[in-house]
This record gives structure tokens, sequence and C-alpha cells, in this order.
């Protein structure tokens, strides 16, 4: 490399400095047409090659395509419960109309879901507490000041790494009969009050509160740290009053973040897998649920029809989502969040009703979030005889005597941290570009290329629309095994590049939905001075826009790195054999006929991920304004 | 060339940098590198006798005896997480002591997130096989292989090769009865109900469970993803019949029994006094022992006095070029020592006949055997889990 000497140098020097201009200026140019285009070849390999191998067994019936599989599953009540009749007689429209006409004279009596009937219904239900839950916090934390808020926004995203038997086990630890709750409740002369047993459903819902409301949460603080606040002194000083002012001002600038975590939380639940049986149990059983019994067996094409069937409902769903997301452009030039103020000044502030039911919040979240958490966390320090740290020596005697093809804590840790970082390296660019180039495109075209824009969006939010477990088995037999190439050969692809790019797959979409609602709320008029100023499509990006949504960029980097580190069913199939499993991996590996050990591992994975995010965020927090 | 050490030190990842993708050619000659890449020309074609037919020159031992077996290389064993990972692992003990005794001979371990579904998926997609043996087959994953596998998977067993088959016990408890004789038992374990003494009584029948004295009293998991929960199902099935067990369940499921995801999960909800009964292993009581839980609630209770057994069992797959190595391993699994050894760790039952066993006696004070031992055969279950398990399913999810 010449990076040449101050002076310039020699005419041949002054060469070889205007050609490396050159060449830079040339990727400067085409930076996002190149990111762009790794992108689509990481996600045609990484994605869409995976999936559609295995979604293939559905269509091809002894190598015809066919549509058998599916008009099996969709005339069978199992499956979708009163809709079997009108997909077995679709033209009947007069008799399905006479049936819809009988139902609601006889005064809406309930009816048979199916499997996709009830695995939506719980979804539903599963996205609303998410929002419950999930929006006070959101609230709190962006408009008070207390002591430890960065800390705790930081901490949101912990129940997003916990594997799901960790889930279970500490949902059981805190609301079991002899759990933590009932303990604290015993205390003052209550209980034990039978909380799973009594409503198993309610508890599925709460668990999966568990893990969405912090998303619900994180996302909408991402966004009301971007409002801009000043029409709103606007609106106050025009007369309005405050809750008006609030409704008219802010709410619709927070409205698209709040549709994405309700949109994200329902296809998450709507895909839910091990936590609805492991605390639900099979008669709450989801579509999830008959995919992966029917990967068990081996029986492909039907995983497959099932597998493409939820993916239809999710992507049906993010599309009229981002058709409504996209009609939300707005004009804002800055963002103005409203003054931090604090949550307890004094003590009378303190005992005002508003406050009150702030502290009552808290406790509640202490009980949802923090409970299950520390109950899960004591149990590795117990055993039947009290409290122990033979689960921890377990550790390190795995990691100082354990045999090199045993599964040790140290290397579980590093790679998890490796792959973390790796992953937010290659999924921030691929979750901006694709940003850029929807929001943009929507906005520069007419009518049809704001509706391809949309559609390639959709598109983007693929590998949260596929389900987990077809994924893995697509991962498995194409690229662990290799696809067939002509002359023999086959391409493998496993290892760690192989591994964080499944995380970055995995993860990019967050990025995306971070960063596309708050770049689309950007005056266009800001990137066209920049560009009538010279400056290249990526500079204008660079110096100009991505500032101006640092807080999206932020939040989605949070979640990539969570995502990394909590992933499970790619990374364990990619590390299959060699020494690239993480902490989630070791924890599963660890799991015996006591739970112990494991739960040892999965309290080094809290506290690992704990302690990066408060770092990250920190780090992060530079970018940002107070 | 050898293909594999090529791929494992491509795309291993042994330091943390590794290159991921890689092409390779599967060309007939090379299929599993073991280090002896001349040997057998012609595959296999259909003769069973010939299986010592690899290392006729290229063996340096000087004393040309050309039907000396091949006891060096490396034997590659597949098997599930815990026989390498759990805490008192049977495959380090099985590891260190086989490589002692066999000095030329190393055991690399594999544990595919699978199971043998993975070597199934192999096989019919063409894929080298790459396992030399599988460690830790119940009968019903044979019947899985049997079912869904292209071409055969495992070969027979070589009885002549093996000393110590005969100590193989004479016990419904650890056959397998294939029909082609390709598995031969290491360990056996049984599924049973494990209880709290201070909540309820023994139920002693299954009839008793359905009865309102047990109402909402039993935990038991998903028989379509769980070892233990299968074999509960499987129990139902010996018990009632094929035309009786869904009738049962109907009954089980109005008397409110828990269907919980897997083991795990299901003992976590019994640990939390969620229910006071859960299905389990017959051994619990030496966990409890080790852990110093209360042995109060870990009573284990043998519905008709009898345990649903699943034996553990060895194959050595049709493609391996380390049989001899590989006949040399089951050999010693099923020797005095190992089988002892691997009966304490996995903590489970020897598959071998008493007096070829010297186990501790205080063994027997908490690993609890049944009465009698059931199991559904090979015969009963080929062609049949399948729409078992189904009919199961959709019984307990349309409830």
């Amino acid at each position: 490399m010449t990076t040449g000497r101050p002076d310039g140098g020699s005419a041949r020097d002054r060469g070889r400095v205007r050609v490396h201009v050159r060449v830079r200026d040339w990727l400067e140019r085409h930076a996002l047409g190149l990111i762009a285009l790794l992108t689509a070849v990481v996600l045609g390999v990484m994605l869409y090659l995976p999936v559609g191998v295995v979604f293939a067994e559905a269509v091809f019936v002894d190598g015809r395509l066919s549509l058998a599989h599916f008009r099996e599953v969709l005339t069978d009540p199992f499956y979708v419960g009163v809709l079997s009749q009108v997909f077995t007689d679709p033209l009947a429209i007069g008799s399905h109309l006479a049936a819809l006409g009988g139902w609601i004279l006889a005064g809406f009596p309930s009816f048979p879901l199916g499997l996709f009937g009830f695995t939506a219904y719980q979804a539903a239900l599963s996205t609303v507490a998410s929002l419950a839950l999930g929006l006070p916090a959101a609230y709190v934390l962006a408009n008070y000041e207390f002591r430890g808020r960065r800390t705790i926004r930081s901490l949101t995203i912990l129940p997003f790494v916990l594997p799901g038997i960790m889930v279970a086990v500490g949902f059981y630890a805190m609301f079991g009969q002899a759990g933590t709750l009932n303990a604290i409740l015993g205390v003052v002369g209550l209980g034990p009050y039978p909380f799973i047993e009594r409503n198993p459903l309610a508890i599925v819902i709460v668990a999966h509160a568990f893990y969405n409301a912090p998303l619900v949460a994180r996302i909408t603080v991402a966004a009301w740290e971007s409002v801009d606040v000043r029409a709103l002194e606007t609106a106050r000083s025009l007369g309005a009053s405050p809750r008006r002012a609030f409704v008219d001002v802010v709410v619709p600038q927070l409205l698209p973040a709040v549709t994405t975590g309700a949109l994200l939380t329902f296809i998450f639940t709507f895909m839910t897998f091990p936590i609805v049986l492991a605390l639900g149990g099979l008669q709450l059983a989801t579509v999830e649920v008959w995919v992966y019994a029917r990967i068990q067996r081996l029986a492909f094409a039907e995983a497959a029809t099932l597998a493409i069937l939820e993916t239809i409902v999710s992507l049906a769903l993010t599309y009229a989502y981002l058709r409504y997301e996209s009609a939300q452009a707005g004009m804002s030039r800055a963002a103005a969040p409203p003054p931090r103020e604090r949550l307890f000044p004094d003590l009378r502030t303190a005992l005002e009703p508003w406050r009150l039911a702030i502290v009552g919040y808290g406790v509640l979240t202490l009980v949802v979030f923090v409970g299950p958490m520390v109950s899960m966390v004591i149990g590795g320090f117990t055993d039947g005889g009290g409290f122990t740290l033979r689960h921890y020596e377990f550790l390190i005697r795995r990691q100082t005597e354990g045999a090199s093809y045993q599964t040790l804590p140290w290397p579980a840790i590093r790679n998890s941290l490796l792959f973390g970082v790796a992953t937010l390296f290659v999924a921030m660019p691929m979750g901006v570009v694709i940003s850029v180039v929807t929001t943009r495109s929507g906005r520069e075209g007419g009518h049809h290329s704001g509706r391809w824009a949309t559609i390639i969006d959709t598109l983007a939010m693929v590998p949260l629309a596929v389900s987990g477990i077809v994924f893995g088995i697509g991962l498995l037999r194409g690229l662990v095994f290799g696809i067939p190439l002509i002359g023999g050969w086959r391409l493998q692809i496993t290892g760690v590049v192989a591994i964080v790019a499944a995380h970055a797959v995995a993860a990019y979409p967050f990025v995306t939905r971070n960063v596309s609602p708050l770049l689309a709320d950007l005056d266009p008029a800001l990137v066209e001075s920049a560009r009538s100023l010279g400056a290249s499509r990526y500079r204008a990006l660079l110096d100009v826009e991505l500032p101006l949504v640092a807080s999206g960029i932020v939040a989605g980097a949070a979640f990539t790195f969570a995502i990394s580190i909590g992933e499970f069913s790619s990374t364990v199939i990619l590390a299959s054999g060699g020494e690239t499993y993480t902490m989630p991996v070791a924890v599963e590996r660890y799991l015996g006929r006591r739970n112990g050990p494991a739960i040892a591992m999965g309290t080094v994975l809290l506290a690992i991920t704990g302690l990066s995010f408060v770092v990250v965020d920190r780090v992060g927090g530079r970018f940002e304004r107070d | 060339m050898n293909r594999r050490t090529l791929i494992r030190t491509l795309s291993g990842g042994t330091a943390g940098i590794a290159l991921a993708g890689c092409l390779t050619q599967d060309d007939d000659e090379n299929g599993n590198g073991n280090g002896n890449d001349t040997g057998n020309g012609e595959e296999n074609g259909t003769d069973g006798e010939n299986d010592t037919g690899n290392g006729e020159e290229n063996e340096t031992d000087g004393d040309d005896e050309t039907t000396e077996p091949n006891l060096e290389g490396t034997l590659r064993i597949a098997t599930y997480t815990s026989m390498v990972d759990g805490e008192e692992a049977a495959g380090t003990w099985l590891k260190d002591a086989f490589e002692e005794e066999y000095p030329d001979a190393e055991i690399d371990w594999t544990v595919p997130e699978s199971g043998v579904n993975h070597y199934i998926q192999q096989a019919n997609q063409g894929v080298d096989i790459d396992a030399d043996l599988f460690f830790g087959l119940n009968v019903d994953d044979l019947v899985l292989v049997d079912g869904r596998a292209d071409e055969s998977l495992f070969r027979s067993v070589d009885r002549d090769a093996l000393e110590h088959v005969d100590r193989i016990r004479d016990d419904p408890a650890v056959e397998f009865d294939d029909p082609d004789d390709r598995v031969l038992p290491y360990d056996t374990g049984y599924i049973s109900l494990v209880y709290d003494e201070n909540e309820v009584d023994d139920p002693e029948t299954f009839d008793a469970l359905t009865e309102e004295e047990y109402e909402g009293t039993l935990i038991t998991q998903n028989a379509q993803q769980s070892d233990p929960g299968q074999a509960f199902l499987l129990w139902t099935i010996d018990a009632y019949g094929e035309d009786g067990y869904l009738d049962y369940w109907e009954e089980l499921l109005d008397n409110d029994v828990r269907i919980i995801d897997d083991w795990s999960s299901a003992y976590s909800a019994y640990e939390n006094e969620e229910r006071p009964m859960v299905v389990s292993y017959s051994t619990d009581q030496v966990y409890t022992n080790r852990f110093d839980g209360d042995m109060s609630r870990s009573q284990i209770g043998f519905l008709e006095e009898q345990g649903y057994a699943n034996p553990e069992g060895m194959a050595v797959f049709e493609d391996s070029e380390q049989v001899d190595l590989a006949n040399a391993f089951v050999d010693f699994v099923l020797s005095n020592e190992a089988q002892a050894e691997i009966a304490v760790r996995n903590v489970q039952f020897p598959a071998v006949a008493d007096e070829h066993v010297d186990l501790d006696e205080s063994y027997a004070e908490y690993a609890h055997e049944p009465p009698e031992a059931v199991s559904l055969t090979y015969d009963q279950l080929s062609g049949n889990l399948d729409g078992w398990l189904d009919d199961w399913g959709q019984l307990v999810a349309s409830r």
C-alpha cells in the first residue's frame, strides 16, 4: 500500500495516487450496489437454497409438480378446523354463507379452530400481551430519567438470548407450586397457588411476552428517541391539551414502530416451538410442533407443506403491514425527542397516582421478567441438599480436565462472542442496504415501483417467516452434506463462515425493520441537497441519513448481537463435529438427568450476554445523543 | 489424497479461523478416507464373508498373516450427546480404555444433532456416511432406518468375530429381535413412574391412573419426540393393544394427564411440585442420591409390576472400512470391565448376564429393576409406529 508521502512525491507516485483515488471513487460510487450484490449472494446461498431444498419436497410428488400435499392439509379439519369445508368445496359459496349465517344466528358458538387456527389464536393473544407489557416499558425508558436507565435498557434484550429449555426451567422455578413466587407469597401466609396448572395457555402467553415484550419495548424506545417533538410544542402553544398533543403528534410517529413490534411478535409466536410444549403441553400444540414431529419421522413432504403454509401466513401479514408502513412516510428533518423527566424528583411527586402506577408496573416486570431469570440462576446454585457450587465446579472441571472432543465452556464463550461480533459486521450492512433500496425505490418510483419495493421488503423478511426447523434441515441437506454439482463435485459450506452467515441471515431483518421506518420518515430533501453538492449516494447515506437514524441502527445492532448469541438450531447443525459450538449449544449438551450443569452454563450465558450488552450499549451510546 | 482430512482441515475451525466453503469430488474410490486408500478395490458386492479384505499388501508387520484383522487407524463412532458430554460420560472412559488396549487405534466420537436420522439422510442423498459405528440405537430407530433408508444402512453382526457375543443375556429387556441381526445391545433401562410418596400412593395399575384418586397427578412426555414419552405410549399399547390404547388415552386425558415436550421440562415441572408423578427412569434414585435429593420424592412405580425396557444397541455401518476395528470395539464393549463401567456411568443396566459383569452390590440399592420387563419387538413396531404416533398425537392435540 502506498499511502503517499505528504508532498505527493514523484510523478509516478502521483499517478499511483490518482489511480488509487479513482479506485476509491469507483468503489464509493458503487458501494451500495456491491453490498446489495453481496447481500443477494449470501441470501441465495444461505437462505433461499437450503429452504428451497426442503420446500421442493412439498410441491414435487414423484418428480412432478403437484399440489396434492396442500390439498390434503387444507381439507383436513385437524389442521384448518371449519375452514376445511371451504377448501374441500371452494365453489359452494352459497352453503358456506348459509353456514356462516347459521353460526351468527346461533350466537357465535365456539367452533373447531384446527391446528392453524389455534396457532394464530395463541399468537394473537401473545401479541396483545407483549404490547401490554412492552409499551409501558418503552414509555418509561423514553420519558423518564432514573439511575440505571441505560443499563436497564441494555438488559431488556436478555430474554432474547435464553434457550427455550432454560426459559421453561426458569418459569417452573418461578411459577411452580414450589417456586419462588409461591415461596414469597408463603412468607405473607398466602398460597401456594398452582399458577401454571390452573391455566397452561395463560402461562404460555406470559412466556411469549417474556420473549417478545422486550422486543416491542426496544423497537418503540428507538422510535421514541427519534421523535420530533417540536410539533408537539407548536400544538401545545396553539392550546392543545397535553393528551391531545400526544395523540396527534407523538402517537403517529410511534405507530410504525409499535406495529413493527406487534408484527414481529405475531410472526415469532405463530412459529413458536419449544416453549409452548415445555410449559403448555401437547394439548396446546402449534403448527411448528407438527413440523418438528414430521421432520423427526423424516416425512419431509408433509413437514414442508405445513412450513410453507406457515410462511405464507407470515409473509402475507408482513406484506399488509409494509403497505401500511410505506403510506406513512413523513417529513421529519431531525430527531428532537422529548426531554426526560426525573422519575422520582422528590417524595411528594413519587406518591402521585401516575408514579405509583409506574412503580406497580415495575413490580409486574420484576415478576414476569426478572423472576424467571433469577429463579433459574438460583437453580444453578442449589441441589437436593441446598446451596452448592458443584454445578460450577463441573464447568471448571470440564474446562480444565475435559477432552478435546468434549464441549468445553471457554471455547463456547469465545465462539459466541466472536460470532456475535462477526455477525454485526455482516448483518448491519445487509440490513441497512435493504432498507435503503426499499425505502428509496418506494419513494422515488411511481405506484408500481412502490409495490415492487414492498415485495422486496417482504421477501427480506423471509428469515423470520420460515420455520427454523425447516431452515436447519435445509442447511444440513444443502450445505453440510453438500450441493451436488456437475462432474460429481459437491459444494459444502460449514464451519465458522457458514455459522456467521447463518446468524447474519437470521439477524438482518431486525436491522431493516428498525431502520426502515426511521429512514422513510426522513425528508428526502436532505439527501437530495447532499447529492447536489456532489456527495455519492453512499456518502449521503453515511454522513447524512445514518446519523439521523442512529437510534434505529443501535437497536438493530443490539438485536443482531442477541440473535447471534442466542441462535441454536442452525448453529448446532453447522457446528456438528467441529469446535465451533456456542454457549446455547453447550447448555443443550450439558443437559442430563438433573438440570444443574446446564443451568450453570445458562447462567454463564446470561452473565456474558448481559455484560456485553452493557458494554455495547455504552459504546454504541456514544453515537447517540443522550 | 485423503479427502476427509482435507475437508476437516479446511472447515473444521480448530483455532477459530477457518475457511468455510469447499469443493469436494465424489469419486468412486476413496469414499471413506481413513488413511488406507489402497486396500479394497472392488467395493462390497454381495459377499458377506469377505469383510477383512483390505490391508493385503501394505502391511508392514512382516508376519505376512493376511487374515490378521486390521486393528489400526481411526474408528468414527456416532452417538448421542450425553455419552460424550455427560458428567461421568461413558464415552471418555471407553475411548481411553479401548485405545490403551489397541494402541494403534483411535476413537473419534461424533455427535450428529439428529441422531440416526443424520445417516438415513446421508444415505438417501448419496453422501458418504461419515461414521463407522452407531452407538446408542433403540429398536424404534432401527424401525425408522428400515422404513426410510433407500438402502441398507447397517451390516449384520459377524458373530464369529466376536468373543463376548454369547454373554448377552437372554431377556426381552435387551433383545432387538432384528430379522437381519444388525444390532447388539450394550445396556438397557426401564421406563417407570417416579412419584412423591408424601402426596400419592403407588398407583400400581394402568387402570388406577384413570381413577379419580389420580386425577391431575401425572406428567408424561410427548411421544413424538421424547424417548421416555414414546416408551410410555408403547407400554400402553402393550397393555391395551392396538385397538384399545386410544380409548385408554381418552380416559387418561379426561383424568387430566399433562403431556410436556421433553424429559427435562417434564422433570423440571415435577421438581417444582407441579404434580406428584412423572414418567421417568427406574434409576431415578441414583441421581437423587448423587444430588442429595429427597428419596421420598423419588419413589419408583412399576405399573402392573412391569417396566418398559429401552435397550441401547450398537451397529456397524454397511460402508465402513474399519469393520475389524469396529468389531474389536463391539467385543470390548461387551467385556466384563466395560459392561460395569457403562452401566454405572450411563446409570443403566448391563446387557450381559450377571456372571459376566462385576457390578458393585451397592448399585442395586438405588437402581431398580422391574419384576417383569416388557417391550414391543421390531416386528410389532415395524410398519405400525408411524401410525400409532400420528393417531395418538392427533387425539391429544385436538382436545
